[in-house]
């Protein structure tokens, strides 16, 4: 490794000296307006939104040198990406949870959620043109999941422009990691065509002492994404796209003394017709069809190859929808409705599971005066399977001067129970635990009951359907913009009620008991987030992110003011009362993360220096002294800094190349950290003709 | 200095309270005399196990004695996990002892300390057919258990009140399962080794 950076450097300063002279800076310092559409399905400009939200340009993707969506994520303030077993990682928000972050592509949601993440490492962020992320609830435009938030991650678009365009790029990083993309643009008349693909691979890499499994297993996958724009008229237009994405990883396993070796397989597919139509300078429809397929397969061969274990998950998801965008002055009215259909066919489900619901959503964006502008919007849910929902929201933003807006607002959001928690059947072969989903759990306990194999039963209800998890959002924030200093804050506060978890509904004569799932907890959390650019010269910027968060389950809280919760005293091994005060909060969750960039560019050598560093203090994932809650006298995992490190060279328009360290610094936690393998080392070359 | 003048006022309160009050009302009687004990590594082995059947004998405990009995005289037996009482009738699971006694247990959520009275008659339970007076699994009764490192922990704030098998009382806390009580046991550490504290009351109802 260590001569194939000097070789790197080297070649990287002697292509420097030889394009030196090649002048002219194509960086633009002037910037329009921020228009972010995520929020409200409009266009609409950052300042003048009242919800709290936060872009993450291409520019700054492409200064940092990275691939996927998750490594980019992990550079954002306030979003922390959590580790799931398997090697996957999904994003917390404000606080809040992975599994109640909505991830669009293109305005279209993804899916596969086996275990309740969706992996970002499945996207490659080659071909994004920028990444809108509106935080707190937001389920009066997107129903189910978007309780924490939404994060759409907007690709590059089909542009007609007559002639053929390439660009082609490769990365090859530590860890043996290759990853090739290559776009070509074609257009006529009134038409064009995009084709991306990519294929990325990597050997992984190993924390652990175990010389046969590793921290994350070899992997390979291709991404390959066509789009189709069509121009009928100066009113309608038609957007086809289309996204395959395939993935192959080792899978291994140790069972006591047997080793085990098969495959985890990822096949997805998505596709979205997008016809828009301008029937008059007020009036706009827009016709959507989306449809997408997840599927993954699992499975383990023993020594003799021969089939161990297997495991299948396939997903299906179908939404027609039509919206209606109405304009009067500055004002728009936005009404819009469709209907989902989910199927979902996995291992430990006796039948197939049918989600089916039809919703209407509206929304005003009302401009009152000069100064004050409102969001009102709803969102009903008409469920098949659970109770209906109905989501409403209000912003209000109010223009302060010319360069200061307060933005305040207040939502609903919830997450239906997952076809997981519906219907699973799983008893764990090696201790013997039954996990039954809710909707089935009555009839496979009757089942045991007349097998004889439950000792007792704990008696619980299953009469009233299992309710779905819901939250409200407050926040209350700021935007300044002036020349060269831009500063964004916002104070959050979440609660969310009926938060779904297992209980052991009965207790099978093995000693082992059988859960199911109910809705027990509530939690809540609030802080403040601030984010702010300066720009010194055209030359050099400084951002700086902060979040300060609190994070903690009602439950605990009040069963500790009710003297209820004991820990043990790690030397004596005796118990003791908790105070409220050693209550530390939700596992996962860092009381301070901080993050600083510093972008600084040399004209002379055309080149960008881009240096970015990260905090993350203390924060819990297990509970080490035994009463099941985070207290001040468990083990906990230290605050640790990251550098990460990119240079970019521009040699003309066509050619690029860079040269990047992922943690410079080395951290890291081998125990606690499996998603921070130590240092890495980077180069890539772009080229466009 | 001022402590030990505390002591020993204390004590020769406790010593006049004792020669005035040879009345029934013993409720008060001997306090600081109670002492708190710690009885380690108490051995409690079992056969099968892991889906074969349960077996071997119960290792029975006598507080009074502050040791393990092989007679009648037990007030609480260990085997593996499992805990029973001198008291009430047969489970019916194999290898079980017999009952002679009249004990009985009430769980308790606090510290052991903080245990200074005897909770209601209600609270106390006896084993039965099926049912067992300090309930079995992870979770239920004295213990968590955690699948990923297998590890057995006793629930902190659990504090079983116990009423021995001729009728005295005693309070008791499990502190570890696992051989001469590691803060933090790792996978070779030897389990079925109990070692709980407890105080022994044999002439009162409160400690």
């Amino acid at each position: 490794m260590k001569l194939e950076i000097y070789i790197i450097v080297l070649l990287y300063f002697s292509l420097h000296i030889s394009a030196a002279q090649v002048a002219t800076d194509s960086v633009k310092s002037n910037q329009l307006q921020e228009v972010i559409i995520t929020g409200t399905r409009t266009q609409r400009s950052v300042a003048t939104l009242p919800l709290p939200t936060q872009i993450i340009t291409g520019e700054s993707i492409r200064k940092s040198g990275l691939s996927r969506l998750n490594e980019i994520i992990q550079e954002q303030t306030g979003l922390i990406t959590v580790p799931d077993f398997g090697g996957g990682e999904g994003i917390q928000m404000q606080g809040l949870d992975a599994a109640y972050v909505m991830i669009l592509i293109d305005g279209q949601p993804l899916f596969g959620r086996s275990a309740g993440t969706l992996n970002l490492g499945r996207i490659t962020v080659n071909n994004i043109e920028r990444i809108e992320i509106v935080k707190g609830a937001s389920s009066c435009l997107y129903g189910s999941e978007a309780l924490a938030g939404v994060v759409n991650i907007i690709t590059k678009k089909p542009e007609i422009t007559e002639k053929l365009k390439t660009k082609v790029s490769y990365k090859h990083a530590s860890f043996n990691t290759n990853d090739v993309s290559t776009t070509v643009e074609y257009g006529k008349k009134k038409i064009g065509l995009e084709l991306f693909a990519n294929y990325f691979n990597t050997d992984g890499y190993n924390l652990s002492d175990n010389s046969f499994t590793q921290t994350v297993e070899a992997y390979s996958n291709f991404t390959i994404q066509p789009k189709v724009k069509i121009n009928f008229s100066e009113a309608v237009n038609l957007l086809i796209n289309s996204r395959i994405f395939n993935q192959n990883q080792d899978y291994k396993s140790e069972v006591n003394v047997e080793k085990y070796s098969g495959e985890s397989q990822i096949n997805e597919w998505n596709n979205s017709l997008l016809l828009n139509h301008q029937i008059s300078d007020k009036f706009k429809l827009v016709y959507d069809f989306y449809a997408t397929n997840y599927k993954a397969r699992e499975f383990l061969n023993d020594a003799n190859n021969q089939l161990f274990d297997e495991s299948n998950f396939n997903q299906w998801f179908y939404r027609p929808e039509i919206r209606t965008h109405y304009k009067t002055g500055n004002n728009i009215i936005s009404f819009g409705t469709g209907l989902n259909v989910e199927t979902l066919d996995r291992t430990f489900f006796e039948t197939k599971a049918k989600l089916n619901s039809e919703y209407i959503f509206g929304q005003l964006e009302w401009f009152i005066k000069e100064k004050w502008n409102v969001l009102v919007g709803f969102r009903y849910d008409n469920h098949h399977q659970y109770e209906s929902q109905f989501s409403p929201k209000l912003g209000i933003n109010y223009k302060w001067n010319e360069s200061f807006s307060l933005k305040t607002s207040v939502g609903y959001g919830y997450k239906a129970p997952d076809l997981r928690q519906l219907y699973l059947d799983f008893t764990n072969s090696a201790v013997g635990y039954t996990v039954l989903g809710y909707n089935v759990a009555e009839e496979r306990l009757a089942e045991l009951s007349s097998q004889g194999q439950l000792l007792f039963s704990n008696n619980f209800s299953f009469s009233n359907p299992l309710r779905p998890e819901s939250s409200v959002n407050l926040n209350f924030g700021g935007y300044y913009k002036k020349s060269n200093v831009t500063i964004d804050y916002n104070l959050f506060y979440n609660i969310i009620k009926n938060l779904i978890d297992t209980k052991a509904i009965a207790q099978r004569t093995n000693g082992q008991n059988v859960f199911s799932y109910f809705n027990v907890d509530r939690i809540f959390t609030y802080g403040l987030e601030v984010n702010s650019t300066y720009k010194t010269s055209s030359n050099l910027t400084f951002s700086m992110g902060y979040q300060y968060l609190i994070a903690k389950d009602q439950t605990v809280v009040d069963k500790i003011k009710r003297g209820e919760i004991f820990a043990r005293d790690p030397i004596t091994l005796t118990s003791f009362r908790l105070k409220s005060s050693d209550y530390f909060g939700l596992y996962n969750r860092s009381n301070h993360t901080a993050n600083l960039k510093i972008n600084y560019q040399i004209p002379a050598i055309k080149t960008a220096v881009n240096m970015r560093f990260f905090y993350r203090s203390k924060y819990g994932i297990f509970d080490s002294n035994n009463n099941n809650i985070l207290d001040k006298y468990d083990d906990f995992v230290k605050g640790y800094f990251l550098t990460n490190l990119t240079l970019t060279r521009d040699f003309n328009n066509a050619f690029s190349m860079q040269l990047g360290v992922i943690n410079l610094i080395d951290y890291k936690d081998e125990t606690n950290i499996p998603n921070l393998p130590g240092r890495q080392l980077f180069t890539k070359i772009e080229y466009q003709f | 200095m001022y402590k030990s003048f505390f002591l020993k006022s204390v004590l020769a309160l406790s010593v006049l309270s004792l020669l005035t009050s040879c009345s029934d009302d013993d409720n008060n009687a001997a306090n600081v005399s109670l002492e708190t004990k710690t009885f380690s590594n108490l051995y409690a082995p079992q056969t099968g196990g892991q889906g074969q059947p349960v077996g071997g004998a119960f290792t029975k405990f006598s507080f009074s004695q502050n040791a393990t009995v092989t007679d009648d005289s037990w007030d609480i037996a260990f085997r593996g996990t499992t805990i029973i009482v001198n008291g009430g009738s047969a489970i019916g699971i194999t290898d079980e002892p017999t009952r002679t006694g009249n004990g009985a247990v009430s769980i308790v959520t606090n510290t052991l300390d903080a245990v200074t009275t005897i909770p209601d008659i209600s609270s106390f339970a006896q084993d039965a057919t099926n049912t067992y007076a300090i309930p079995t699994g992870s979770g239920n009764g004295w213990y968590n258990y955690n699948s990923t490192n297998n590890l057995i922990t006793p629930i902190a704030g659990k504090v079983f009140v116990v009423k021995t098998h001729d009728g005295k009382y005693a309070k008791m806390e499990i502190i570890s399962y696992y051989k001469d009580a590691p803060a933090t046991p790792d996978a070779t550490a030897l389990s079925r080794y109990y070692t709980f504290r407890y105080v022994y009351q044999p002439n009162g109802t409160s400690f």
